[in-house]
């Protein structure tokens, strides 16, 4: 098992050093560049132009802007001595052995061209939101769609899975957007106003979401904070788990439908088990081996999030903190979270992996 | 009164103290898209506590289908059972019970091996925790004793080192194991009846000699009874004592397994019987059934077994045969040959088929 584990690391290795010079490299092919932000500008000068790529980096070759950003290279290095960290060792080596600090490798993702914030921030404090709504909507859907399609496929063509049926082909093919924008309008319009339209708080009563006041107001009014935090994440989460649903709740219930019908199930009742045990201890156990990969495959989406949902509910997130990066150039931050993202996906595969092999005794190591 | 018989109008056979399993009349219908498959169609047939019957046919004539019948074990719809079906056990009509008394009945009484031991047996669970599930849920037994009953039931079956076995997943085990921990787990609640549907067709020719050896053993040391349900009648001629002989989803033939296959009295039963490779055979032109099984969606209107039969004439067009007695009375057959005006044609069919059979005795060496 140990084995198994540390082999797949091991072979996780390459394939996330592959992602980052994609990741590298899908910006640089991107129209603009990091100058684009004042490339119209005509205030600015041929002279700050010029200093400003090479307060970047990007007056040099292209492999070695991307050694830098990787913290593979040390910017002040000279000659082959750029391979070398200020402490005497390699540079790609952690920061308390290099002395390193720069790079994607030593946490280092750059500063944001439009706050001067180190990237690395704005990303922490926009995961946690999307972590909130993300983690809220995919346990509700993971639990609604295993209820749902194990029930349906138990009473499979009853008026229960039929009815199932047609909520996923309306659910799923229902745009998010418009699903958004129906909510606010049913919830948040002029008629029926009970639920908060957009944001996470209200910021009428408690300072901005994530700002030092902010949790020193969490602190003394915890179950209003909660509260408040909860109505607001009502609609978003909705317009999350219903197109979820739809679709999990399908591959639930095919699922069931192939456990049900294998041999081992037909022993299970030639045994004179009960119904409940013949469902729900050998069919389910084996119905669940490929929607926990499944569950695997999804754990990004807690730190991606939705860009199109957290936007149509303006929550301060991962999606959110994309979208404004893109309209602002602001390379860096996309490029963190690209990366941020892609590692995520490389690391919920190995998870689902393993989670196989632990769950599935036929899987051998 | 131990052979397989009786069918019309026999009085309460199931009142009988020796008499196990009496099923009459069974009719299981499938609906399908295409229409209805008629896939046991008025099957009787008679069981006594400790004997042993083979079923046999060729694929598709409803072998299975009537087991998982008996056993209730068919989705309904899109299986449905004839109004005037019963199967009745033990002083009981299993197709009237309720799905709770049924299902006290499944695995204790009755128990049940399948042809697939592999896909038989949950992947997920050890083969121990299956059987000691079984013997928990009938025998009402706590789990250490019914885990040293695992253990005893594996040891039966001649599972080498059976508390290191018990641990093992399905994967972990030959297909011949996973066999006998099948066997094992039918046998673990003492069954008064053990069907077991095709248990070597998965398994390898040296395995398939073991296993019918070890289910023999047992049946006779257990004293339960046993319907063995096959498509080759060597194993039927090595295991049971008496036979029923499906074509299309009715019984064709029935009688003691010697009478049956020495001196068949059905044109089909005859062909399955010259169809058998033997070694003196071996060489020689093998004599297999012309023609293919019918659809059910297109059964011929009289006799089923009308359009291969090498014998058919205008009657068996007209009328379906009933399945009655013989001249010989210890069994019956569904063929017009048996009616009184056609004794000739028996005769001529009979020996076509001894001199058919001359070529190869080493079937009949064997009963
Ligand atoms: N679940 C089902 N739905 C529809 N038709 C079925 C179903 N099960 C069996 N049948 C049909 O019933 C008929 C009898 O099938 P059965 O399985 O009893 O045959 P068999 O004699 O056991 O053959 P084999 O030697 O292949 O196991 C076949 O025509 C089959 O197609
Ligand atoms: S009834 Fe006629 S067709 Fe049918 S098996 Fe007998 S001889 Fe052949
Ligand atoms: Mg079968």
């Amino acid at each position: 098992m140990m084995k198994f584990v540390t082999r797949r690391v091991l072979q996780a290795i390459p394939v996330l050093l592959g992602v980052t010079v994609v990741v590298y490299a899908i910006l640089l092919a991107a129209p603009g560049g990091p100058e684009a932000k004042f490339a119209q500008n005509p205030r600015i000068t041929q002279a700050q132009k010029d200093s400003f790529r090479k307060a970047w980096g990007l007056d040099q070759p292209i492999p070695i802007q991307y050694g830098r950003w990787m913290g593979i290279l040390n910017p002040s290095g000279e000659g082959l001595g750029v391979l070398i960290g200020p402490a005497g060792l390699p540079n790609f080596l952690p920061t308390p052995l290099s002395g390193a600090t720069n790079g994607v490798l030593h946490g280092d993702f750059g500063y944001s061209i439009d706050s001067g914030e180190p990237v690395s921030n704005r990303i922490i404090r926009a995961a946690l939101p999307t972590f909130i709504l993300a983690g809220t909507a995919l346990v509700l859907w993971i639990v609604v769609a295993i209820v749902l399609g194990v029930y349906a496929a138990i009473h499979r063509y009853s008026l229960f899975d039929q009815g199932a049926t047609v909520f996923a082909y309306v659910g799923y093919a229902m745009p998010t957007f418009w699903l958004g924008i129906m909510l606010i309008f049913a919830f948040s319009g002029p008629g029926l106003n009970i639920l908060p339209a957009g944001g996470m708080t209200e910021t009428r009563i408690s300072p901005p979401f994530g700002s030092p006041e902010y949790w020193v107001y969490f602190g003394s009014n915890t179950p209003q904070a909660l509260g408040d935090i909860a109505k607001h994440l009502v609609l978003p989460v909705i317009t999350l788990v219903v197109v979820n649903i739809a679709g999990d709740s399908r591959f639930v219930r095919a699922s069931m439908l192939e456990s049900l019908g294998q041999d081992y199930v037909r022993t299970a009742r030639a045994k004179g088990l009960p119904a409940r045990t013949v469902n729900f201890k050998h069919a389910l156990r084996n119905a669940l081996l490929p929607v926990v990969t499944n569950i695997g495959l999804e754990i990004p989406f807690l730190f991606t999030g939705a860009i199109v949902t957290e936007t149509i509910f303006s929550w301060p997130g991962i999606g959110k903190l994309t979208i404004d990066a893109t309209r602002d150039f602001d390379y860096p931050i996309l490029m963190g979270v690209l990366l941020v993202t892609s590692v995520m996906v490389v690391l919920a595969n190995l998870l689902a992996d393993i989670l196989y092999g632990v769950i599935d005794p036929r899987i051998k190591y | 009164m131990t052979a397989a018989a009786a069918t019309t109008g026999a009085s309460t056979p199931h009142s009988d103290g020796d008499r196990l399993l009496d099923v009459r009349n069974m009719q299981t219908r499938f609906h399908v898209m295409d229409g209805v498959v008629p896939a046991v169609d008025g099957v009787s047939f008679t069981l006594d506590r400790g004997r042993t019957l083979g079923i046999v046919g060729e694929s598709g004539s409803g072998k299975s289908v009537t087991a998982l019948t008996i056993m209730r074990l068919l989705d309904i719809p899109p299986a449905e059972i004839g109004a005037g079906s019963e199967a009745w056990f033990d002083g009981r009509d299993l197709l009237a019970l309720s799905e709770s008394e049924m299902r006290k009945v499944r695995g204790k009484d009755i128990a049940m091996i399948f042809q697939e031991p592999l896909t038989s047996l949950n992947p997920v669970f050890t083969v121990g925790a299956q059987i000691a599930e079984q013997v928990q849920t009938h025998l009402h037994v706590r789990a250490r004793e019914a885990w040293s009953r695992v253990v005893e039931m594996l040891r039966l079956v001649g599972i080498p080192s059976p508390e290191r076995r018990a641990k093992q997943y399905p994967h972990e085990l030959s297909g011949g194991m996973r066999q006998r921990v099948m066997i094992a787990m039918a046998l673990s609640c003492e069954p008064k009846l053990l069907i077991a549907d095709e248990p070597t067709t998965a398994l390898d020719v040296t395995v398939q000699a073991q296993i019918l050896e070890l289910l023999k053993t047992i049946q006779q040391r257990t004293g339960s009874a046993l319907i063995m349900i096959t498509h080759d009648l060597g194993v039927i001629a090595e295991t049971v004592d008496d036979v029923i002989v499906m074509y299309a989803g009715q019984v064709v033939e029935q009688g003691s397994v010697a009478d049956v296959l020495l001196e068949p009295r059905m044109p089909y039963t005859m062909g399955l019987i010259e169809s058998i490779p033997t070694v003196e055979k071996r060489g020689g032109r093998l004599s297999a059934i012309s023609g293919v099984v019918p659809s059910p969606f297109h059964l011929p209107p009289a006799c089923r077994f009308e359009p291969r039969c090498p014998y058919a004439w205008d009657t068996c067009r007209d009328r379906m045969p009933d399945l009655s007695v013989t001249r010989d009375a210890e069994r019956h057959a569904r063929c017009h040959l048996h009616v009184a005006g056609a004794a000739s044609r028996l005769e001529a069919a009979v020996s076509q088929h001894r001199q058919n059979m001359r070529v190869g005795r080493q079937l009949t060496d064997s009963v």
